[in-house]
């Protein structure tokens, strides 16, 4: 079954694998026919698209929870809802063949969005940012598995756009993952601040959509993939 | 201020630890209840949910109409000075009410190292920490737990105290006070009521006086009206006693991250150094019909896939093969596990290992506690080095590859034949590994051996004995490790002497250790449970700005007719009993398990309490 679901404001700084376990545990709450691994420690199977980093509001994301036996989709949304905290929320349900593909797989990019607050430090970086978006290049220290790195992040974002908002700026942008991964919004604000010659900035980041290559190379949001 | 807690979340390293809305926490909102009720624990978050009281006494507050009960910890030290620096109080982590505004704020006592941790909540949540200087408008402070038996160190800070099981007591205590605020009654009245209830204990109402060496002259109250013993408070029933039939579930990895089914309470054994087996007496067991449904219950509401047959000695639950096998059945479904901690190496365990293997393996833990066996004898560990190999055996030959030893040291007559004695333990434990035939064993050995110091605690046999001067302690220590050295494949672990010192000195102080515990938290002692924030010069420095001598405390055996603080307290087990157990230790003389024969404990006394006396 694949689920895609909201990742709350209050849960933002609840990492991948608390909310792994959270789901999971939601999960044993049901009587919903889900599948076990084997072995001394059993876990209930189930997988998500891309792992949304700790301090990212979540509004689109998507699991794969795979069932034993078939299921209504509709009674699948509403049985996991019901044992969710108010904070993590099933919006839709799909059933999916055997044979579908891992998300993971599928994952290409994201859509996010970066509230910032209003104050010096958003008009200084509303100031930087078409300058960003003009540029070929912005190196900045980056994390990665292999450690950190000193990395050129502007090919990451392949669109951009700032604008005013009720209070500060929202800015918008599509992260498309590359060989060596992804572009947490935290270091791309980073980024951001230090071009702008400014220490921090406040903001709430937030991941709207996750991407995946559609058949003709575009990027097209991942649910929409999973439901052609 | 919801904003502002917002912003600081950003800035600390575990910020999971503040934000509440857990599963099962979305209890009833703050304003709508006439009374409210802060549960705190003076210890950090993985700690405090870790622990099963709190989330006993959480669902029973809960479930009074007229209250609600919110959870309050101790919040780390890179969220504390960014609170001190925002400005922003202490906060409830359900409505995020700051802790002032409750009516009713409770602390457990689990540990006295987290003493100093309960004067920064009442500072940083804007309390008066002295209980002299709260005024009718501030919240009633109560504490309680296994610490409160001796509550003398902590009589200026806490209002009232509730000695013994609290299911019951806390209704009692919550009902009166809604009744006080009610009527708008000032303090002093509400104190003294509060004083009315069996187990409730209110230090401003008694006066200590002093000989001239020091000791306790006299300890009486002041008051007429106010009982001149305070009795302990016992469940009797287990069944009917309440339990939760859902709890919180956090996001965060805890410490005991598990559902903790308290399968009985109290501990027949008898170990001498043991304050919980003396302090819980005497054993209630919850039927088996009961747990199975309670975890049914649990289960369901949680969705844990762990459950822990949690009691002081579980390994001596009545029908413990009968109940891991219908768990067992029952979960193997939803791939439920069942663990038992406290095993007991005497315990009948070998068919309950077979049964949880089934799911899962973890390292085992046995607890000879000493080494030789005339010191067990003087603790009355009933164990022998036989029942130890054996069980050694089993598990060896059952799958497993990892225990652990916990011994003691500094025990009451130890001599150097007993430390060998340890170490001799840990050699017979990895020669049982290798008597396992190669094929049969899991490969890769680990014993972990470790020796924790001999605290002395008030309402044990050994609430008379000194404990070992740091020096002594230290020259000890190192000799376990020469001796442990020798044996290849143990892991040696050992305490921090000073914080046992101090572990000492605050389970057997007195009133005027309150003045030291203050001295210290301005010195800015906190967390000291936790190694890297526990600050040994400071505490001394306290203890002389002071003028009080710890070694008075912890290392000076106390006289057997000495009026001790705690003797005020009626804690179900009497003096006389416990004078005869020490004499009867000082001789090597063990005292039957009780459930082979009432041993006259004290508890007798009340009637239809203990199944195993009548």
């Amino acid at each position: 079954m694949i689920v895609v679901f909201e990742k709350g404001f209050a849960l933002r700084h609840i990492g991948h694998l608390d909310l792994m376990r959270t789901i999971q545990r939601a999960l044993r709450r049901t009587s919903l026919p889900i599948r076990y691994s084997n072995g001394f420690n059993p876990h209930i199977q189930m997988s998500f698209a891309a792992p949304l980093s700790v301090g990212v509001v979540g509004m689109h994301e998507l699991m794969d929870v795979p069932m034993a036996n078939e299921f209504n989709e509709e009674a699948f949304t509403k049985e996991l809802n019901r044992v969710l905290p108010g904070c993590l929320h099933v919006c839709r349900s799909r059933t999916v063949p055997d044979d579908f593909p891992t998300l993971m797989a599928l994952v290409a990019g994201s859509r996010i969005r970066i509230e910032i607050e209003a104050g010096e430090a958003a008009d200084k970086i509303a100031a930087v940012f078409p300058e960003f978006m003009a540029s070929g290049e912005l190196v900045t220290l980056r994390k990665t598995k292999s450690g950190e790195n000193m990395t050129n992040i502007r090919p990451f974002v392949t669109e951009g756009s700032i604008e005013k908002a009720a209070n500060g700026y929202t800015l918008r942008c599509v992260i498309a993952n590359r060989q060596d991964g992804s572009l947490k919004p935290a270091v791309l604000m980073n980024a951001l601040c230090e071009l702008a010659e400014i220490e921090s900035a406040s903001y709430i980041a937030y991941r709207d959509v996750i991407l995946a290559k559609g058949k003709d190379g575009q990027l097209m949001e991942l649910e929409e993939y999973v439901y052609v | 201020m919801i904003e502002r807690i917002e912003k600081l979340l950003e800035r600390v390293e575990k910020p999971a630890r503040y934000t509440g809305s857990e599963m099962n926490t979305e209890v009833k909102p703050f304003g709508e209840a006439e009374l409210s009720f802060a549960f705190c624990f003076p210890d950090t978050y993985e700690v405090a949910m870790s622990h099963l009281g709190m989330k006993i006494l959480y669902s029973i507050i809960n479930a009074l109409p007229y209250a609600v009960c919110e959870r309050v910890c101790m919040p780390w030290v890179d969220m504390l000075s960014a609170m001190k620096e925002e400005g922003v109080p202490l906060f409830s982590l359900e409505s995020r009410t700051t802790l002032s505004k409750f009516d009713i704020v409770g602390f457990t006592l689990q540990y006295e190292m987290s003493y100093t941790n309960i004067l920064e909540m009442l500072f940083l949540g804007g309390i008066p920490v002295k209980n002299a200087q709260r005024g009718d408008s501030d919240p009633i402070v109560v504490a309680g737990g296994p610490c409160a038996s001796n509550p003398e160190p902590l009589s200026a800070f806490i209002d009232a105290f509730m000695i013994g099981d609290g299911e019951e007591v806390i209704v009692e205590v919550v009902d009166l006070l809604n009744a006080c605020k009610k009527k708008n009654l000032p303090r002093a009245e509400r104190l003294k009521l509060l004083a009315s209830i069996e187990g409730v204990y209110v230090p401003s109402l008694y006066h200590p006086e002093y000989h001239e060496d020091g000791t306790l002259k006299s300890f009486e109250p002041i008051d007429p009206d106010v009982p001149k013993t305070v009795k302990k408070r016992f469940v009797i029933d287990m069944d009917t006693a309440a339990f939760p039939e859902t709890i919180p579930v956090p996001y965060t990895q805890i410490v005991h991250d598990r559902i903790m089914l308290e399968i009985m309470r109290g501990c027949t054994r008898g170990c001498r150094f043991c304050q919980a087996g003396m302090l819980y007496r005497p054993v209630r067991e919850r039927s088996l019909d009961r747990l199975v449904e309670l975890s049914e219950k649990l289960v369901g509401s949680t969705g844990y896939e762990e459950i822990s047959l949690s009691s002081l000695s579980s390994g001596d639950y009545s029908c413990l093969s009968a109940l891991c096998e219908e768990l067992m059945e029952k979960f193997s479904e939803k791939r439920v596990s069942i663990s038992l901690p406290s095993l007991r190496i005497d315990s009948v365990v070998k068919d309950s290992l077979a049964q949880t293997q089934k799911v899962k393996k973890s390292s085992l833990t046995f607890a000879p506690e000493a080494g030789t066996q005339r010191l067990r004898n003087v603790i009355n560990k009933g164990v022998t080095e036989e029942d130890l190999l054996n069980k050694l055996k089993d598990a060896f030959e059952g799958g497993w590859n990892s225990v652990k030893l916990y011994f003691m040291m500094g025990l009451p007559t130890e001599t150097q034949a007993d430390l060998v004695g340890i170490a001799h333990l840990a050699q017979e434990a990895v020669k049982a590994y290798y008597a396992v035939p190669k094929g049969q064993r899991v490969k890769g050995l680990r014993v972990t051996c470790s020796a924790s110091v001999f605290v002395p605690k008030p309402f044990t046999p050994f609430q008379w004995c000194a404990q070992d001067t740091m020096d002594v302690v230290k020259a000890k220590q190192y000799e376990l490790r020469r001796l442990l050295s020798a044996v290849r494949g143990v892991t040696f672990n050992w305490h921090d002497p000073s914080v046992s010192f101090l572990e000492a000195c605050f389970a057997v102080g007195d009133r005027r250790l309150a003045d030291v515990l203050y001295r210290a938290w301005e010195l800015g002692c906190k967390l000291d449970g936790w190694n890297d924030q526990f600050h040994y010069s400071l505490w001394m420095q306290a203890f002389a700005d002071c003028g009080v001598d710890p070694v008075f405390f912890a290392n000076r055996p106390r006289g057997l007719d000495e009026l001790l603080p705690w003797d005020f307290i009626d804690i179900g087990v009497t003096k006389r009993y416990l004078r005869l157990e020490y004499e009867r230790s000082l001789d090597a003389q063990t005292t039957r398990d009780c459930r082979q024969g009432c041993n006259g404990c004290g508890i007798e006394r009340i009637k239809g309490l203990c199944k195993i006396c009548e």
